[in-house]
């Protein structure tokens, strides 16, 4: 059966296609919510072979598939409706578990920063190891001018987003004339000049970082303090989770709009064949530098917000190893694809730390991650899909 | 002065040597390949891990021996060992993206460093913790007036030996024209009768051989092996590769003497210039690629249609 008599047969039942949407949804946030909360690492282990065979499940039957696809698809404004409730209403539910709100907030801030990266290494190919250095410069920028002038974190935030894009574009320059390994290189070198100038510089306060970032307040609500609504009081971490919760919406919406329109796909030609790319008039140079730029941008957000929740940053919470993980993501996630790239954030944000007994070898594992995706499944858990302009 | 000039000089080109015999690995893997084999710094950087393990077992199979042989002994076997375990990694890993896109080959290897340097450290008995590593040879000479450690001398004679090998190698043996047919055009390669599959086994174990050799010398200039020395070497030989332009030879050794002589140079002029020198290093990369795209020696290729 093809995938038009797919969505015909659930357009002529809206009732089957709004359930199995309601229940999809559902069946994520149990899923994610069950995740946080179990302590016993056979319980996790159990939880993925789950997620594992729904997986398999979804591979084997593209029937099952194309009809939840077509769903979505149908009822795409009841999806996004139910998918905010869910995720508005998810801290009630955690059993004002701090631990399991806070990581949330860190898988979400990966989300945003693995999305940033996506436009480079999913959708251009481009290996950009400079994410890390991106999402430093942003939380350094910001907490720079909270420690020294005062500045609100407001107009911090979209101040170091604007600070690690011009960062982004420098780094855009060599970009022009390199490309693949040299283009990598560059890239590394750019994080380690980076990561030793935080490292070294005195106004950034050397390998102890910056202390003390004050905590951001809106309309006289600090968000130290924890959160009252309608009467349930949530841990003082609900307000940064609904703040990167905000974040990754505007990240997914500006993740959508850009791969669906000509960027994203003028970014899809250049990494299917530069010079085909070239020979249809695409501007490969400056879609190589817009990329970069994006990229910064995002995770300069990103970093901003890491700085004043955590309220402390070191060079080393900036390192290498921190845009190999967030290539982890993306690789293991499923390159161009915005859904594959937050659920291999959430993931291997989680997981490391749910297998506590193994955290030692954390590192190990998400190198062992890469190379057995790339040799196995190159596309990712979740491979990009055909765009579907128009329905 | 002259004196502290005269030490520099010798540091600059000692550490250059050390730098080339990583770089030329790099340079030589990626002319046979086209794949940059980013782990090739850590595949180096596990001989010295290796020489302490023989050094240990030898120590406790056979009692007491002459130490100086049984340390040779144990650097040639970790050279050999490195080389083989090059040979493996492109059997396990690297073959499979010998036809993929060179960007799924790059971030692949450089997860493969990562797994090196942390198996390292698991298995290695204390591999988290820094191991002490013999100087290869004590001492010094006296040249005129200066005072000569012949530990740099040995490092240079042998550095400038095994370079001057590669090269009679590639140039004027079976072995090493097969090489360069293979690095020019694998398909020609292949109809003359030549196992390209056979070829990059023994460029794997020529580069990592050579790189372990480079090791050796780093740990033993450093005074100790340690996991995570890889990360930076791996970077610098890479980086001094791609200066001098990668698959050329000679501009591996050039990118590494200029890269050492900044380093040095760094270290030896600007205040606090040791914590500050791997951005001088870089910056250095990075504005050779902005104006040399193909690095120094690299022919550059025009893409036109």
């Amino acid at each position: 059966m093809t995938r038009s008599e797919h969505s015909a047969r659930a357009a002529s039942n809206p009732v089957a296609g709004m359930a199995t949407v309601v229940v999809v949804q559902l069946a994520g946030a149990v899923f994610l919510r069950q995740f946080l909360l179990i302590e016993d690492w056979r319980l996790v282990i159990g939880l993925l072979l789950i997620f594992g065979a729904a997986l398999v499940l979804m591979e084997r039957v593209p029937s099952l598939e194309a009809r939840v696809e077509a769903a979505f698809a149908r009822h795409s404004r009841l999806a996004l409706l139910l998918g905010m409730a869910i995720v508005l209403g998810f801290p009630f539910v955690l059993e004002g578990n701090t631990y399991a709100l806070h990581l949330c907030v860190i898988s979400m801030l990966y989300a945003v920063l693995a999305l940033a990266l996506n436009f480079q290494l999913g959708s251009a190919n481009i290996p950009n190891f400079a994410t890390g250095a991106s999402y430093g410069i942003g939380a350094y920028a910001s907490a720079l001018l909270a420690l020294n002038f005062g500045v609100s974190f407001w107009v911090a935030l979209p101040v170091a987003a604007v600070v690690a894009t011009i960062f982004g574009f420098l780094l855009g320059i060599p970009s022009m004339r390199t490309r693949d390994s040299y283009l990598a290189l560059v890239t590394i070198a750019f994080g380690v000049v980076i990561h030793q100038l935080l490292n070294n510089l005195e106004f950034t306060g050397g390998p102890n970082g910056l202390v003390g970032i004050p905590v951001p307040e809106l309309f006289g609500h600090s968000f130290g303090d924890p959160l009252v609504i309608f009467g349930q009081e949530l841990p003082s971490q609900a307000n940064f989770y609904y703040l990167s919760a905000l974040l990754v919406l505007i990240s997914i919406v500006f993740a959508r709009r850009l791969h669906d329109s000509r960027v994203g796909l003028a970014w899809n030609a250049l990494r299917t064949d530069e010079l085909a790319a070239r020979c249809q008039g695409i501007n490969v140079t400056w879609y190589k530098v817009l990329a970069f730029a994006v990229d910064a941008f995002l995770a300069g957000f990103a970093g901003t917000i890491y700085a004043f929740y955590v309220g402390f940053i070191s060079p080393d919470n900036f390192t290498f190893l921190v845009s190999v993980t967030i290539m982890t993501m993306v690789i293991a996630g499923g390159m161009d694809n915005i859904l594959g790239v937050i659920v291999g954030a959430f993931l291997l944000t989680l997981l490391p730390e749910k297998l506590r007994a193994f955290s030692d070898y954390r590192i190990l594992f998400f190198g062992v991650t890469v190379i057995a995706f790339l040799m196995i499944r190159p596309q990712g858990l979740f491979p990009q899909r055909l765009r579907r302009y128009g329905d | 002065m002259s004196e502290l000039f005269f030490q520099q000089i010798l540091n600059w080109i000692t550490l250059g040597s050390v730098y080339a015999l990583i770089a030329v690995g790099f340079s030589l893997l990626f002319g046979v390949l086209n794949i940059i084999h980013f782990s090739h710094g850590d595949v180096s950087l596990l001989a010295p891990f290796l020489a302490l393990t023989v050094i240990s077992t030898l120590g406790s199979m056979l009692g007491d021996l002459n130490s100086l042989s049984v340390f040779v002994l144990a650097l040639l076997v970790a050279i050999a060992i490195t080389g083989l375990i090059g040979v493996l990694l492109d059997l396990v890993v690297i073959q499979r993206f010998r036809k993929a896109p060179a960007m799924m080959a790059l971030v692949a290897t450089v997860a493969l460093g990562i797994v090196l340097r942390e198996l390292i450290r698991h298995l290695f008995p204390n591999g988290s913790n820094p191991h002490a590593f013999p100087r290869l040879v004590e001492g010094d000479v006296m040249v005129g007036s200066l005072s000569v450690p012949l530990f740099s001398l040995v490092v240079i004679a042998v550095s400038v030996l095994v370079v001057c090998a590669l090269f009679f190698m590639l140039n004027s043996t079976r072995l090493g024209l097969h090489i360069k047919a293979v690095s020019q055009d694998r398909d020609a390669a292949r109809l003359m009768a030549i196992n390209p599959g056979r070829i990059f086994r023994a460029t794997f174990f020529v580069a990592s051989a050579i790189g372990a050799v480079g090791g050796l010398f780093f740990s033993s200039y450093a005074g100790m092996a340690r996991f995570d020395f890889s990360i930076d070497v791996g970077l610098i030989g890479f980086s001094a590769a791609v200066v001098g332009g990668l698959g050329s030879m000679p501009g591996a050794i050039i990118g590494s003497l200029l890269i050492a002589g900044l380093d040095t140079f760094v270290q030896a002029v600007v205040p606090n210039g040791a914590s500050y020198r791997l951005v001088f290093v870089f910056l250095l990369v990075i504005g050779v690629l902005v104006f040399r795209p193909a690095g120094l020696m690299g022919r550059t290729l025009v893409e036109k249609v």
